[in-house]
């Protein structure tokens, strides 16, 4: 199973071992500060945005167009911008690290 | 008037195909009226030119009439608004906490057990407004009892009945509540707000008196129509209620689907303090525009099928709680008690029977929208 690491804005590490499901539930299920998922997972809150470390990019892919759709007008948008609820860990992302983004 | 109105209509469709923006007028005052949902997001985050630094302005139509106060902090700009916002966030964020989220819990099943108990039930009087007024009790942290006062206002404190005279006596309410939480602290929401400090100063009467006028109105209506449009739906679609028994994983996408579609809030007003000209629309100094919420939401360039109500719909980026920094406060609030209420009923009821109803319309020069109910009478049958 997939580890995941998600670093809070204040600089805390919550590492998750044995994580399946979409980031954003791994990181309510995990207390995770600053992710809320407000909507459930529509795409219509941005309330789990997260930045993803340069190295993993390629691999949880770019954000969909209803995603940048949504973070267009975040003034804490940038190119590593994804939003956790459209993020499923797979095997492959195995390790990922993400940063909870700011908020307004 | 069309001879029957549903709140699934959309009256809006043709305006928005042809242009961006409505130009209408409400009360004489020409609002040029966002209507597509890129417009409307990009003008909600656009502050500088669309204001909300506007006491008593920012509702179309404006509220002079019928309140004294400012409203904090939804008519204030950045990056004022953000520090008045962080004084009153842990209260609307409390639903998330379990046991207030228990509470919720454990209201709907008292009222959904009466309703079931009885031949028939008046959802908006004897359910809705109970509902809202208590669960914003348990918001407040606020003795329960409180709730009697709160549901004697209606369903809408100014819009309804003599709203100069409510709005006067919603005022002293809260003016007396602040004054009884000096005297005796607590840790409710109007001896947070006696003790909040801003910009190193405490909060005059003036402020903690706009953010209980936000914090009563704002949420109420509101949260009442939305409770009555599901509950009217599932009435035409019982099949709904047994497909979310079946998956009850699907609860929180048709709730967010019923927000997208039931918003009940059509529109709000922004101020612009210099000329400006919206998607061809020229605004003079100081006159106003609306984001249209509800016209947004049904954009069909975002959303298939914009009129069906698809209770497993993903992805949903609507906005039925704002956008930017002004998102609704209560959404935490208003999604907690949707959630609870769905997910009983679709555990509980088999299927509602509407024995009578009469639509809440807005009126307006271009448009009429029924965005709620103001009588709806229900019989509700008991699964199994």
């Amino acid at each position: 199973m997939p580890k995941v690491t998600f670093i809070t804005q204040d600089g805390a590490e919550v590492a998750v071992e044995d994580a399946a499901g979409l980031l954003m539930e791994i990181a309510l299920e995990n207390d995770v500060e600053g992710i809320d998922g407000d909507c459930g997972g529509v795409c219509s809150c941005s309330t789990c945005h997260v930045y993803v470390k340069p190295d993993w990019l390629s691999r949880a892919g770019q954000a969909t167009e209803t995603e940048n759709d949504i973070l267009a007008y975040n003034d804490h948008q940038t190119d590593r911008s994804r939003l956790g609820c459209q993020i499923e860990l797979t095997e492959e992302l195995d390790g990922l690290v993400v940063e909870v983004a700011p908020r307004d | 008037m069309p001879t029957k109105m549903n709140p699934l209509d959309d009256p809006f469709e043709a305006a928005r195909r042809k242009c961006p923006v409505l130009e209408t007028e409400f009360q004489g005052e020409k609002i040029p009226m966002l209507l597509r949902h890129g417009a409307v997001r990009e003008a909600a985050k656009d502050w500088e030119r669309f204001s909300s630094d506007a006491p008593r302005r920012v509702p179309i139509p404006s509220e002079e009439n019928v309140r004294s106060v400012r409203q904090y902090p939804i008519e204030t700009d950045p990056p004022e608004h953000g520090e008045y916002r962080k004084l009153v966030e842990p209260f609307f964020r409390r639903p998330r906490q379990p046991e207030v989220q228990a509470r919720i819990d454990a209201l709907i099943q008292q009222l959904l057990g009466e309703a079931l108990a009885s031949d028939e039930v008046e959802i908006v009087r004897d359910f809705a407004v109970p509902l809202q007024s208590r669960a914003l009790t348990y918001l407040l942290n606020v003795d329960e009892k409180e709730a009697e006062t709160w549901i004697s206002w209606g369903v809408h404190v100014f819009k309804e009945g003599d709203g100069e005279g409510k709005g006067s006596i919603m005022e002293q309410y809260c003016r007396s509540m602040f004054e009884a939480a000096a005297e005796t602290p607590g840790e409710d929401f109007f001896s947070a707000l006696n003790e909040a400090e801003f910009q190193g100063r405490r909060l005059t009467m003036e402020e903690k008196l706009g953010f209980a006028n936000l914090t009563f109105a704002g949420g109420r209506d509101t949260v009442i129509h939305t409770i009555s449009c599901i509950i009217a739906w599932f009435g035409e679609h019982p099949e709904a209620l047994e497909r979310l028994r079946e998956n009850p994983n699907e609860v929180t996408t048709a709730c967010e689907e019923f927000f997208r579609v039931f918003i009940p809030l059509t529109h709000i007003g922004r101020v612009c303090p210099h000329a400006t000209e919206v998607h061809g629309a020229k605004v003079e100094a100081g006159g106003r525009i609306s984001l249209g919420w509800f016209a947004a939401n049904r954009d069909p360039e975002v959303f298939e099928d914009p009129n069906e109500v698809k209770t497993d719909r993903k992805p949903n980026p609507h906005i039925a709680f704002g956008f930017g920094a002004h998102n609704c406060l209560g959404a935490t609030h208003a999604r907690a008690i949707m959630r609870s209420l769905v997910r009983q009923m679709s555990e509980k009821v088999a299927a509602i029977e509407i024995l009578d109803s009469a639509g809440s319309v807005e009126h307006e020069r271009d448009y009429w929208r029924m965005n709620g109910y103001d009588r709806l009478l229900v019989k509700l049958s008991r699964l199994g």
